[in-house]
């Protein structure tokens, strides 16, 4: 995977963002970019690069964010960092370009209550139906047993 | 006019080794529309490997998959030891390896036995479970276990092969390989089993890069990714990997490119045990780990395996993400089963080598 040539290409698609490479192990880079610039980032990935395999969404409740790294694989590791507010998590979905991206979004719609918008089949995948309560990835989730001590 | 009749297949189905919910929608004979639901399984390992320690969930993250075990501990071992800077011994690293290559021979047999099950071949069935022995022997004999081996630690493994093991070994993977063969002339020249898995689950290469569908399933639509080869992670850097390919798309490819990859594992397996280097097999590693992440993939028999692991810097994980192959190719499904006959939904649905419980986590 060229990165720095994909560098230059995001930097070209979104001039009013600062884009910076970060590496981590295993052969991995990590670049951020504001959750309005997704949708453009991922579509420049798939239509002047080489970079087409989606390996999956994670998504993590931080402090004072939800992030969400879309981790892509082309001979190489990209992964692409966006935080979102806690208490208006919303991003524009990824499923009308790539796909196989509807089930991690609809998991990550589920374990941590991130509504995407225009995505075409959101329902849960995971939860039951009746589900109550948080979503179970989110902080204030408690596991039961750490709910009947802090009783 | 005809009418349209949704039957639902699971959560509790005959057909079904693990639960999932299908509601299918007939016309007739055909399928027209379907509907997925997942989660009967879910035993929510991502929020509960938080509380614990990272050597705790070494043994809750081999317990994601009951047939891939060995393959999870790995990636997430992998992942762990390139965050503590760790090297693991050369021959921690080969014995690693040769796990996973008795895992996939196991894995692929096993599901070879369940096609043909679904098919009504009773006998391919009976003979793949039967050879398959000979490879859960083996690692039983290595490890003490069957299926959950327990071989991976965070700095190697706790296995060793000795040398009064080792032709005793040889010998018997000699033994599988010639019977993996015969099985494999089965898949390319019997009737029964052609006529019930060819053109049926059909994938073209576009639609694998669209769904990012990985594995065997992707390989057999002419798709040539394998991490083993792409990726270079264990021992893999230092064997010669020949990666299965078919081009027809459909359930028989998918067949065929399994049994070659069971052959293939075989053959490197041998190479493993042969050149397998002097040495340590493990190095000792710290409780704590140092703040950061990681990003760790593996070829699991079903295909790429991802875990993301971040540490806050105390002696349990922060965040570990699991993503298993078999969620890529459940995506398919739904384009795979429209316009097919009842009959062969559950050709299409072994196809893709279920493991549910590796999905639900």
């Amino acid at each position: 995977m060229n990165i720095p040539r994909i560098l230059e290409l995001l930097q070209e698609v979104l001039p009013a963002a600062r884009l910076e490479v970060q590496t981590v192990p295993i052969d991995e880079h990590f670049i951020s970019l504001p959750p309005d610039n997704l949708h453009a980032a991922v579509r420049a990935l798939l239509e002047r690069s080489d970079v087409y395999h989606l390996s999956t969404i994670t998504g993590q409740d931080l402090d004072g964010q939800i992030e969400l790294l879309y981790h892509f694989w082309q001979g190489g590791g990209l992964t692409l960092r966006t935080g979102l507010p806690r208490d208006r998590a919303r991003i524009e979905t990824i499923t009308d370009l790539i796909p196989g991206a509807s089930f991690y979004e609809r998991e990550i719609a589920e374990m941590l209550g991130v509504t995407f918008l225009g995505h075409p089949d959101p329902q849960p995948l995971f939860l039951p139906e009746d589900w109550e309560g948080d979503p179970p990835l989110r902080r204030e989730f408690a596991l039961p047993e750490e709910r009947e001590e802090g009783e | 006019m005809s009418t349209r009749i949704t039957i639902p297949i699971g959560p509790q189905h005959p057909l079904l080794k693990e639960p999932l919910s299908f509601m299918i929608t007939v016309e007739g004979e055909r399928v027209v529309d379907s509907a997925l639901r997942l989660g009967y399984v879910h035993r929510g390992i991502e929020r509960l490997c938080q509380t614990k320690t990272y050597v705790q969930n070494l043994h809750l993250f081999e317990r994601v998959c009951g047939i891939c075990s060995h393959v999870h501990t790995t990636a997430y071992c992998q992942g762990v030891e390139a965050l503590l800077g760790l090297e693991v011994p050369l021959r921690g690293l080969y014995l690693r390896t040769l796990l996973c290559e008795l895992e996939r021979v196991h894995s692929h047999l096993l599901w070879l036995g369940v096609l043909g099950e679904n098919i009504g071949f009773q006998t391919i069935f009976m003979y793949a479970w039967r050879d398959r022995e000979i490879a859960l022997d083996i690692m039983e004999e290595l490890s003490g276990g069957r299926v959950t081996h327990s071989g991976n630690v965070i700095g190697g493994v706790r296995i060793d092969v000795g040398d009064a093991q080792f032709s005793s070994i040889v010998s018997r993977l000699n033994d599988l390989e010639q019977r993996v063969e015969k099985l494999l002339g089965v898949i390319q020249h019997e009737r029964t089993l052609r006529v019930r898995t060819q053109g049926i689950g059909y994938l073209s290469p576009e639609e694998i890069r669209r769904y990012c569908v990985v594995g065997p399933v992707a390989r057999a639509s002419g798709v040539d990714v394998d991490l083993r080869r792409d990726c270079k992670y264990a021992a893999y850097g230092r064997l010669h990997v020949n990666v299965a390919l078919a081009h027809e798309g459909d359930v028989w490819a998918r067949t065929l490119v399994r049994a070659r990859e069971a052959i293939e594992s075989l053959r490197l397996c041998r190479q493993l045990l042969v050149g397998l280097p002097e040495g340590p097999t493990r190095v000792r590693a710290p409780r704590r780990v140092p703040p950061g992440e990681v990003v760790s993939r593996a070829e699991a028999p079903r295909g790429e395996l991802l875990y993301y692991i971040r540490s806050d810097g105390s002696d349990k994980p922060a965040r570990v993400k699991i993503r298993t192959p078999t969620l890529t190719s459940l995506i398919t499904v739904h384009d795979q089963l429209e316009g097919v006959e009842t009959a062969d939904v559950s050709v299409v649905l072994s196809g893709i080598d279920l493991c549910i419980a590796c999905v639900d986590r």
